[in-house]
Parts: C-alpha cells; structure tokens; sequence
C-alpha cells in the first residue's frame, strides 16, 4: 500500500459509511416528518455509499476479502433503514406512538 | 426520594468533579505536544495522560454506579437493600479516588519493586492505580452487585432489565479481576489485557449503560418496558455475537496468530450496522414525540447519543479497523481521534443526560429547559468535534510520513510530529479543547442552578 492509497482508502471507508448512515438518517428523518423528498434523498445517499463501494473495490490495494464484505455491506445498508422502520412501527403500534 | 437516590445524587456529584478534572489533565497532555519541554523535571507527560485516561474511567464508572442506585428502587419499588455498605463504599472509593491521585501527582513512579506495585503505579496502561486501589475498587463492585441482586431478591421481583443488569454483573466484577494479572511475555500480557480494556470497559460497560438507558428512555419519553427491553435484548445479542470478536482489531500486531487480523477485521466491520439501526430508532422516537418531553436536556443528549456513537464509532472506527489500513494508523493520534469521540458519543452524552433526569425530579421542575442547558450542549459537542478532527488530522500526518513514509524509524516519528499538518491538528485540538471545558463549565453551571419556572408544553410524554 502506497501512503497515497492508505489515505485515499481510509477516507472511501469512512464516506462509505457517512453515506451509509445518511441514508439512514435521511430516510427515516423523511418516514417521520412525511417527506417523501428527504425518502429520495436518503436512497441517493445509498447509491453514493454503493458507488463508494465498488470504487473501494476497483481502486484501492485492500485484499479480495475485505472488499467483497464491504460490497455485500453496500448491500445490507439497503435494507437497514426501512427494515428497522418496518420493526419499529410494529413494536410501537400497540403504544399509539407514531410519527 | 429514596436513600438510594440520595446516594446517587453524591455519586453524581463526585462522577461531575472527576469529569472536571479529567479536562485538566487532557488540556495539560495537549500542551505537552505543543511545547515538549513543558514542566521538564517537574511533572512528566505520562503522569498527566494516565490522569486523563483514569479519571475518564472512573467518573464514567461513578455515574454508572450513580444511575443504577437512583433507578434501582423506581424499578423494584422498594429501597437497595444494604444501603449502609453502598454508602460506606462511596466513600471509600472517593477515598481511594483522592489517595490514588495525589501519589500519581506528587509520587508519580518508583523503582521497579514490588511497593512501586502495590503503592504507587501497577504500571497497566488505563489501570495505573497501584495495587492496593485496585482491591478497593473490586470491593465497590462486589458491594454494587450485592446492592442490586439482594435488592432484587427482596423485592420478590425481577424485570428484563434488571435480569440483563444482573447478568452484566458478572464480567463487571470478574473481568476487573484481570487488572491484576501480569505476564512476563509482552504478547501475553497484552492479550489478556486486552480483554480487560474491551470485554469490560466496551462490552461490559455498554450494557450497563443499555440497561441505565432504558431506564431513562421509559422516564423522560415514556416509552413501553415492552419496547426498551425488546431494544436490550437485541442489544445484548449483539454484543454477544458481534461485540466480543471485534475484540480481535486490538490483536493485530502483538504477536498474536495471524487469524486475529481476519477475525477482527471482519466482526469489527459489522459494528456500523447495528449503530445505523440506532440512529433510525432515535429518529423514530424523535419523530413519535416530535421533540416534545419533559425534559428537553435529557432529550436532546439521549438523541445526540445515538448520531455521535455511529459517527465517533462507526464511521471513525471504520476508517481504520481493516488491518492493511490499521498496520499504519494503530497508536497515532488517529486512534486517539476514534478513541475520544467513541467514547464521548457511546457514554458520555447518555451519561449527561441521566444528571438532567436526576437535576429534573431533585428541583421539582416539570419541564426543564432554558438557555444554559444549550451553550453546555453546543459547546461540549463542537469542542469535541473540533478535538477529533484536529487529532484525525494529525494522526493522518502520522500515518503517512511517519509510517508509510517513514518506514516507523524514530527519525521518522520525529519528523511526523514536527510536520506542520501534525502541528496545526495539535493547535486545532487544544483550541476546541478550551471550548470544550467552555462547556463543562456551562453544563456544571446549569446543573448546580435551580430551573426557571417554565410553563409545561401540552402533549407531555407520561413517565411510564
């Protein structure tokens, strides 16, 4: 590893993740004030963390491994936030809590 | 209020100072960087970082302590059984507190003998206090867990956090016994260690507080036992399964079998999940309550817990826990940027919050709010951003001059940390170090201050 690419591919896995909690920051922001723009805005935010992801697999010196296991986390951030908001409602549906 | 509670209120108080004095010695480390000859002969860097360090576990440690016995007989319904050793204890440990710290300050270090061990310094990094502390702190916890259990057993009564809190009360009180345990091989010795630092002060330790956290959930938003234990359960399953593996980032390169690197690279990589799943709950919550409560400090910190603990966390441990990138990065100032905002978003914001509960029902207010609650808020965070981003600065420069550049030489060390990216991130860290403690002050100010009479919002949440 270059020292290059050991900045450049530290600062992908931590945008990976920033766009990864974006999504689920904007998505679940967007579910609860009813905004279907910051919903949209959330998805963008996975696309840019998936985009990230093959990036950091095409681009930088990090083993076979590890790269396919952040591919396959591009993967499961997707459904985090609406499976996450799915459970919620339901364990909070029986308090009248909603937003 | 209960006896217990009155108890806490002293535990608070002490965790408040402790905290205090932890900022000190954190902007006295931060000045050695800035100017290295800074008290030569007279008070050495070692001494003020181990200050820092264990002054953070312990107040941490106090608060904890201090939130368990204030919600102990609200859980049970009925006063700690034994409150009069839990309160010989409290003293006992500020006793041991002050003791420790004056020899760490006037003594500093000894010969390498066995009454340096027992009297001055142990010498264990994050457990520095000498021998004799460390038996008086596992005689608190062993009084802590004898509290909590015979309380139960009293009570005839057991919830499913108090089942959680009880079993977390094992490996708080066996896996402290590990601070006395020492090895002659480096490797060794750090293994074990190890466990002490991530298995009791990670994982333990983030159970007791998802346990205290689910008591102040159902207090200041109402929300359902049903919920916050359902929440506790899954939490404690993570920790299980997730949790006690990513101990293996910390055994890449103490000589440990080359296995660790694939066993804590990838359970290490799993920690972002379930902390993205918090955020979205913390929305959630928000959003059910839209921002209304009682209490809106307690609020505003039990919600900032969860972004902070996924940023600090998450996104900052993530950058740098896939071994090829951590070769580089491990003991810079990079680690140091992970370390303090992991541990201010994982503790201390919901460690805050808990003091506003306890400063809400001791002044009778019904709704808390006001200004200075706000100037704590926002100082005390954009201190601490501004901390990390500095130390993220200068680790980075570590990293690449020092390490990857430099090859890990002490020539090379040297020349990283005279490198003006380091140097700015140094003075960048002092500067929001100052605001920080800008902030404790504002938070002590508002928590020792009586509330202003504020007339209550409609749609407050009922405490459960």
């Amino acid at each position: 590893m270059t020292p290059e690419s050991l900045l450049e591919t530290a600062v992908l896995l931590g945008l990976f993740v920033l766009a990864g909690g974006g999504y689920g920051g904007l998505y679940s922001v967007g579910r609860a004030a009813g905004r279907p723009a910051l919903i949209r805005a959330g998805r963008a935010c996975w696309v840019g963390a998936l985009a990230i992801a093959v990036v950091i697999a095409a681009a930088t010196p990090l083993g076979v491994g590890w790269k396919l296991l952040i591919l396959v986390s591009a993967l499961v951030y997707a459904v985090i936030p609406p499976v996450t908001w799915r459970y919620l409602e339901r364990t909070h549906s029986d308090e009248g809590l909603r937003p | 209020m209960y006896r217990s509670q009155r108890l806490s209120l002293r535990y608070y108080a002490a965790a408040v100072t402790l905290f205090g004095v932890m900022i000190v010695f954190g902007l006295l480390s931060a000045l050695y960087y800035l100017y290295p000859s800074l008290l030569f002969n007279v008070f050495n860097f070692s001494t003020s970082k181990i200050m820092h360090i264990d002054t953070l576990v312990i107040w941490l440690l106090m608060a904890f302590l201090g939130a368990v016995y204030w919600y102990l007989p609200k859980e049970l319904g009925r006063e700690v059984e034994g409150m009069w050793l839990a309160e010989l204890t409290f003293w006992v440990f500020c006793a041991v507190v002050i003791v420790v710290a004056a020899v760490f300050i006037f003594v500093q270090y000894g010969p390498a003998t066995d009454f340096t061990l027992w009297f001055i310094n142990q010498g264990r990094k994050y457990v520095e206090a000498p021998r004799w502390a460390t038996i008086g702190i596992v005689v608190v916890m062993l009084v802590f867990a004898y509290n909590v259990v015979a309380t139960c057993v009293k009570a005839h009564r057991m919830t499913g956090i108090m089942w959680v809190l009880a079993l977390d009360l094992i490996p708080l009180v066996l896996v402290y016994l590990d601070a006395f345990s020492y090895d002659r091989n480096m490797s060794t010795d750090l293994y074990w260690w190890w466990w002490l630092v991530h298995m009791w002060v990670e994982s333990t330790w983030e159970v007791l507080i998802g346990c205290v956290m689910a008591l102040v959930l159902m207090d200041v938003m109402g929300t359902s036992r049903r919920i916050v234990e359902t929440w506790l359960y899954i939490e404690v399953m993570l920790v299980l399964g997730a949790g006690i593996l990513g101990l293996g980032h910390h055994y890449f390169w103490i000589g440990t079998p080359q296995y660790w690197l694939s066993i804590g690279g990838f359970f290490s990589a799993l920690e972002p999940l379930p902390l993205l799943g918090m955020v979205i709950h913390a929305v959630y919550d928000a959003g059910a309550h839209r921002l209304k409560t009682t209490n809106r400090p307690a609020f505003f910190w039990i919600t900032t817990e969860a972004f902070l603990n996924f940023i600090g966390a998450g996104i900052w441990g993530f950058m740098m826990t896939l071994p090829q990138i951590n070769l580089f990065t491990h003991g810079t100032q990079w680690t140091v940027s992970h370390g303090h905002f992991a541990f201010y978003g994982a503790y201390v914001c919901g460690v805050i919050a808990v003091f506003y509960v306890a400063k809400q029902k001791t002044s009778g207010a019904a709704y808390l709010d006001g200004k200075a609650w706000k100037w704590a808020y926002g100082l005390l965070n954009i201190g601490m951003v501004g901390m990390v981003m500095g130390l993220l600065l200068a680790g980075m420069a570590q990293a690449f001059f020092g390490r990857a550049i430099g090859g890990s030489t002490l020539m090379a060390f040297t020349t990283a940390s005279e490198n003006p990216w380091f140097v700015s991130g140094m003075y960048a860290r002092m500067l929001f170090g100052l605001m920080f403690a800008a902030g404790y002050v504002a938070l002590v100010y508002d928590l020792v201050t009586s509330p202003r009479r504020i007339a209550t919002p409609a749609l407050q949440p009922e405490p459960a």
